[in-house]
């Protein structure tokens, strides 16, 4: 059986002031029904991109899908109409952003951007959308959810505001909800209640998760499965378990020994060395070679490929020759 | 909308129209010329017994201070004093005349509000498409030609080219005694042109604003947040993105009134429209003081009242302003 949403050889090329740029290349990635698969990457790795080209909604200009398919349990979303793919949108694919300060519009009640959500896509009235909204309100946790459905925005903290959002999602039971980075920008208690939320609505609605992140933390206790990116591509994939345990790709174990918990002992917060090159400068070789410990010769002449070398897929020539 | 909001903006508004008062009362007196000379000459010319005679009966032989006292004491009791010219209250002729302003001003506001804002959010749509080019062209020229130009070339145009609209006065004379929605429609014709031509400038100058504002606005969190629902793109349009979009529309639509105004009496001049713009005209010629500052009152309590409007409106389209005084 063929996964439910299914991202295959995706090219995403933006125009820019440097001439055309790949932001997203040779990306696949698959999710199947109650399942989460985490993304993570370093900020400008391409995690948004990716799911704003499921949600069809890459800013055009300047950016295009250039190549490559997404297919929603079959149907190659890159190819159907502006009309269909507004049906899908909010119906069968659903996105909570990673700002919720300035992802709800200011001028409306949240209770009414929910029950929009709804009206677009079933066959109901103003006043039974609006009740549905509440009881979703409800759903996410939101104390005297009647009395806040009537709340604007900016009435309400961040992480009610992220609520809102993760109501207003679920509010058409989706089948794939793409959280992109849905707790960086609240604190860190908000954000445990955030992911359990999540946990919760998926196991209520059964629908696929793509959490982003760059936090390797959450990626531990929410993902089954992790796609790594960094700079356009994927550069490991497999079960979240063999991914934290068994970091393949020198990027992904430096991201892994960055976790305090997670890494060698040591409780200080680190970085990778090094800054992720800009598109309109990434060469022929491997992107991540100016950070890289282990880069020879090859790693400047051949951009290394997503293969099964051992453990797990991962795109890097030191992993492919054994040399780590 | 708190009560005491709204009671403070109208005590801020009363405060403000008597220093508007003053302020005319002192800079006209500034002004050279002498009422009494033009009245004298209207007489067929006097000595300077007669002109002093003429200054004690109109009051102008009393200290300035004094006169002001005396003109803001009538002012309160509703009394505008008496044309020097007409030998009318000035409150009659202002009221036989402020009719025909105000419907102007409107129809330009609200004419130029509506065709500006829906030309400048189908050209923020496409921000490099041809409409948009078209807008920034129309609205440049716009903003560059004056009035009066425009007017004169609409009345070349449709006096004899396409004569089509009335380019002279409000209302027929042989419809004069028509039904009233004979009528209606009638001042309705008259009013195309002086109307589209006050409307001309303020309407390129929303199309600019309102584009603007549109792709400021287009760009944002929410308005992704709208499509990621799948709401179609008239309503991403004019229903999520133009109601945040209308704030620096609003702002600009009050502050703009007063030269609306101002512009009005132009364009009254050169269609011959029976508002306060010719009495305004003919009166500083004539050194008719009472006149003068009544008309100024009226256009300066108009102001007044529509920067309250702006404000309520303000309150009603951005729910983060309202409980805030
Ligand atoms: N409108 C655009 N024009 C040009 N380039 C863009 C545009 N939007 C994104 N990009 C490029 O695409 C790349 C990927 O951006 P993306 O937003 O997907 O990063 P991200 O992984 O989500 O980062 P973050 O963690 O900061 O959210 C960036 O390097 C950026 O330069
Ligand atoms: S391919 Fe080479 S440069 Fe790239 S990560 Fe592997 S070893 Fe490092
Ligand atoms: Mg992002």
């Amino acid at each position: 059986m063929s996964a439910l949403l299914e991202i295959e050889n995706l090219r995403v090329a933006f125009n820019t002031r440097h001439g055309e740029v790949t932001a997203l290349d040779s990306v696949s990635l698959t999710v199947n029904a109650g399942e989460t698969l985490g993304v993570v990457g370093e900020s400008g790795c391409g995690k948004s991109i990716t799911a704003l080209s499921v949600m069809g909604l890459i800013p055009s200009p300047p950016g295009r899908i250039a190549g490559g398919a997404i297919r929603l349990a079959g149907e190659d979303l890159t190819r159907v109409s502006e009309a269909r793919m507004r049906a899908l949108r909010g119906a069968e694919l659903a996105m909570i952003f990673q700002e919720p300060m300035t992802s709800l519009n200011p001028v409306f009640t949240v209770g009414d951007q929910i029950a929009e959500a709804i009206m677009l896509h079933q066959k109901v009235g103003h006043a039974q959308a609006f009740r549905d909204a509440v009881a979703l309100l409800d759903r996410v946790g939101i104390p005297s959810p009647d009395r806040r459905a009537r709340d604007y925005p900016h009435q309400l903290s961040g992480g009610m505001r992220q609520r809102v959002m993760i109501a207003m999602a679920v509010s058409c039971r989706p089948r794939v909800l793409i959280a992109d980075e849905p707790t960086t920008a609240l604190d860190v208690t908000v954000q445990a209640q955030i992911f359990d939320l999540l946990n919760e609505i998926q196991r209520d609605f059964g629908a696929a998760i793509i959490l982003i992140t760059h936090d390797m933390g959450a990626i531990s206790e929410m993902a089954d499965r992790v796609a790594v990116m960094y700079a356009g591509r994927v550069i490991e994939e497999a079960d979240a378990d063999d991914v934290l345990d068994h970091p393949q790709h020198p990027y992904t174990r430096g991201l892994i020994s960055c976790i305090p918990a997670l890494g060698k002992g040591d409780t200080e917060l680190r970085e990778i060395p090094g800054v992720v090159p800009p598109l309109h400068r990434l060469g022929a070789g491997c992107a991540f070679a100016e950070r890289c410990a282990h880069r020879n010769g090859r790693c400047d002449s051949g951009k290394p490929l997503l293969v099964n070398h051992g453990h797990h897929p991962a795109a890097c020539h030191a992993v492919q020759e054994g040399r780590i | 909308m708190s009560a005491s909001f709204l009671f403070r903006r109208l005590v801020y508004g009363l405060v403000l129209m008597l220093g508007v008062v003053v302020l005319n009362f002192i800079l006209i007196r500034l002004a050279p010329g002498d009422p009494a000379v033009v009245i004298a000459g209207e007489m067929g010319g006097g000595d300077a017994a007669l002109l002093d005679a003429i200054r004690a009966q109109y009051g102008l032989d009393k200290p300035l201070l004094t006169q002001l006292g005396i003109y803001l004491g009538s002012i309160l009791q509703g009394d505008l004093g008496q044309s020097f010219f007409f030998n009318q209250p000035v409150a009659t002729l202002i009221g036989n005349r402020i009719g025909p302003t105000i419907l102007l001003v409107l129809s330009a506001q609200v004419l130029s509000i509506l065709l500006g804002v829906f030309l400048g959010v189908i050209a923020a749509r496409k921000p490099n498409g041809v409409l948009s080019g078209v807008v920034s062209v129309v609205a440049t020229v716009g903003y560059a030609v004056p009035v009066f130009w425009t007017g004169i070339m609409l009345i070349i145009l449709f006096a004899s080219v396409f004569p089509i609209f009335p380019v002279e006065g409000m209302q027929s004379v042989r419809l004069r005694d028509a039904g009233l929605w004979v009528r209606s429609v009638d001042i309705a014709h008259h009013l195309v042109l002086p109307a589209f031509t006050l409307a001309l400038i303020y309407l390129a100058q929303y199309a600019r604003l309102s584009r603007a504002s549109m792709l400021d606005v287009l760009g944002s969190d929410y308005i992704r947040t709208a499509r990621a629902k799948g709401a179609p793109e008239h309503s991403i349009l004019f229903k999520h993105a133009l109601r945040n979009a209308s704030l620096p529309i609003l702002t600009v639509a009050g502050l703009q009134f007063g030269n609306l105004i101002s512009g009005a009496l132009l364009v009254e001049t050169v269609f011959n429209w029976p508002g306060m713009g010719r009495l305004a005209f003919e009166s500083i010629l004539r050194r008719d003081y009472p006149t003068v500052l009544g008309v100024l009152f009226f256009a300066s309590a108009m102001v007044v009242v529509a920067n309250l409007l702006t404000d309520l409106s303000y309150r009603l389209a951005d729910p983060r302003l309202r409980g805030k005084t």
